[in-house]
């Protein structure tokens, strides 16, 4: 048998051994920052930059969550500010989700005249990013009247051609008989719309619903475009105001990291297959 | 009767389409037809979102103004210095951590999900980290001090042009490795195992089944995630954003979409604000339309 050990042998336990070694060190590279953040969190902020840092913090102190949640005013304004971001991820990824799917149920299952091109001009704004139309956008939104509203946070983003997309690749294998059979016993489109189509696509909505949730909660740009008062901020503009007022405290600033994450590590932790799904991937070009 | 009866359906059909897409549409004209010509127009103005004049038609004037400008060209050195430094290491690396991650046998899914993990944060919840990481007494100085075996050396991780610039790149590298990474893992699942075990049979080792097999099925995948990470590079704001506010010098990190916005937002000039949008437009045009070419062939037959 130990014929067999022959130099190829060992060159391929070798070569095991060297890849788990490097995906292992990878991995420790990249939780660092992580580890980082929550340890951090719970260290007074002369502990934070001390050399060497010292990992493990002694017990948690409560006064970097206490001042990160009460603000740099301590008005609480945190709870607001989280407030706004659910408004407006949830409604964001609540209607992109309605539009989204009607407009791609519409474009799969209903031969009208000017149906390609309607397609195609929908497609073609996939080609236009958010970035180069922001300020046209941010007149747009003045002269409507929208800044420091939930409307000019959550309007520009409903309309949303990859998940149009989705929602057409996946619909267009619906089966036509079951619309149909749906029609002969007399429901009306609406309702075949909302009780059969909607009900069915559980996957690709779910995808749609996280993407747009996500981009919405990370979003700095815009709210720093339309967001006047403090009342409005969203966290991402929670964040950078705080880091602006009080640079110094790191264990607040941790802190506050760690309070803003919570939506997206509980949901990560809970719809992970949805993260990674290549759907929801290859579409982060949109975002 | 039969047949009039059919052409009504028909025509009740193509009303009940125009129902389910005129919403819509009406939202697509609205925030992104209209904002996108308009801003060609309005890139012919030189409207002051402070003045009450009038904007004055001044033809190509915001656009020769950009071209003779230093501090424009500055920032597009700017921008492609990032997305080169950022799209290169972050394509080799996360193909070579996909294959890496492929051709072992357990704890597949534990490395795709932890390398995922910094995507899951906010990119201002990664840069803050990255900011404190890279603070004169923080970890980044440490690691290089343990690594390279010197003592108290600062690197200056955000003030000195390279390393700033670095740091950025760091950051944006950690955030995305995971999540393309993950892409090329979907991209190597697709390969039918045949293949693969027909190339292990004829006696191949790991070196040459990655280069005879692996890698050429995965030119379309990585044909599609440079050019993903290339639009997404170009794009890049929120750590610039991040680390100037912090108080880093400004000129090393003013990538185009921060120009943009301190030109239209700081200095009030929305005409040469939006020239700039238009010439960031153009380029990512091109690129994204690349995208849809590539994507489109991305699915390999296999036989």
């Amino acid at each position: 048998m130990h014929l067999n050990k022959t130099r190829s042998w060992y060159l391929e336990k070798a070569g095991t051994a060297f890849v788990w070694l490097f995906l292992i060190v990878a991995c420790a590279l990249v939780l660092i920052p992580l580890v980082f953040m929550f340890t951090a969190s719970a260290m007074p902020a002369r502990d934070i930059l001390r050399l060497p840092y010292p990992w493990i913090p002694k017990g948690i102190h409560w006064p970097n969550f206490i001042k990160g949640l009460m603000g740099p005013e301590d008005d609480w304004i945190f709870f607001r500010n989280a407030f706004n971001s659910l408004v407006v991820a949830g409604s964001v990824s609540l209607f992109t989700v309605l539009l989204s799917s009607m407009t791609g149920y519409g474009l799969a299952k209903f031969k009208f005249r000017g149906r390609t091109l309607v397609f195609m001009l929908i497609m073609a704004t996939m080609m236009i990013p958010f970035e180069a139309i922001m300020i046209p956008l941010y007149m747009v939104a003045m002269r409507m009247g929208l800044q420091d509203t939930y409307a000019g946070l959550i309007l520009p983003f409903l309309a949303n051609a990859f998940g149009v997309f989705l929602m057409r690749q996946f619909l267009i294998t619906f089966p036509d008989e079951i619309l149909d059979a749906a029609r002969i016993d007399g429901a009306g489109e609406i309702r075949i719309f909302t009780n059969i189509v909607l009900p069915s696509s559980g996957p690709s909505v779910a995808t749609l619903a996280i993407l747009a949730f996500r981009s919405q909660w990370d979003s700095l740009l815009w709210p720093l475009l339309v967001v006047q008062s403090d009342e409005m901020k969203t966290i991402p503009l929670y964040i950078t105001r705080y880091m602006a007022e009080t640079h110094s405290d790191e264990g607040i600033m941790m802190a506050v990291a760690v309070l803003a994450s919570i939506p997206m590590i509980t949901l990560f932790l809970t719809l992970s297959k949805y993260f990674v799904s290549k759907d929801g991937l290859t579409s982060a070009t949109k975002g | 009767m039969r047949r009039k009866r059919g052409f009504s359906m028909e025509r009740k059909k193509a009303l009940w389409g125009w129902i389910f897409v005129i919403p819509s549409l009406l939202f697509f004209s609205a925030f992104s037809f209209y904002p996108i010509i308009n801003a060609f127009y309005e890139s012919f103005f030189n409207r002051n979102l402070l003045s009450l004049r009038p904007p004055r038609f001044v033809g190509w004037s915001n656009y020769t103004y950009l071209f003779n400008s230093r501090d424009f060209w500055l920032s597009v050195q700017n921008t492609a210095i990032f997305t080169v430094g950022t799209f290169i290491p972050l394509v080799v690396f996360s193909l070579i951590l996909a294959v890496f991650i492929m051709s072992i046998s357990r704890f597949r899914r534990f490395f795709q999900l932890a390398f995922y993990a910094p995507a899951v944060l906010s990119s201002v919840v990664a840069a803050l980290i990255w900011l404190l990481i890279f603070d004169p007494r923080g970890l980044a100085n440490q690691g290089m001090n343990a690594l390279l075996g010197t003592t108290g050396v600062n690197y200056n991780w955000l003030s000195d042009t390279f390393m700033l610039r670095l740091s950025t790149i760091v950051v944006y590298f950690w955030k995305y490795i995971g999540y393309f990474t993950v892409l090329f893992v979907s991209g190597i699942g697709a390969i039918p195992h045949t293949l693969t075990e027909a190339a292990l049979i004829d006696g191949a080792n790991r070196w040459q089944l990655f280069w005879r097999i692996t890698f050429p099925l995965l030119k379309p995948t990585t044909l599609l995630v440079s050019v993903m990470t290339m639009i997404q590079c170009l794009k890049t704001f929120s750590t610039q954003y991040l680390f100037t506010s912090a108080g880093a010098p400004t000129r090393p990190l003013n990538v185009i979409t921060l120009s943009i916005y301190n030109t239209a937002i700081k200095d009030y000039r929305i005409g040469r604000a939006t020239a700039m949008s238009i010439l960031l437009f153009l380029v990512m045009f091109a690129f994204t339309w690349l995208q849809l070419r590539v994507s489109r062939t991305e699915e390999v037959t296999f036989m």
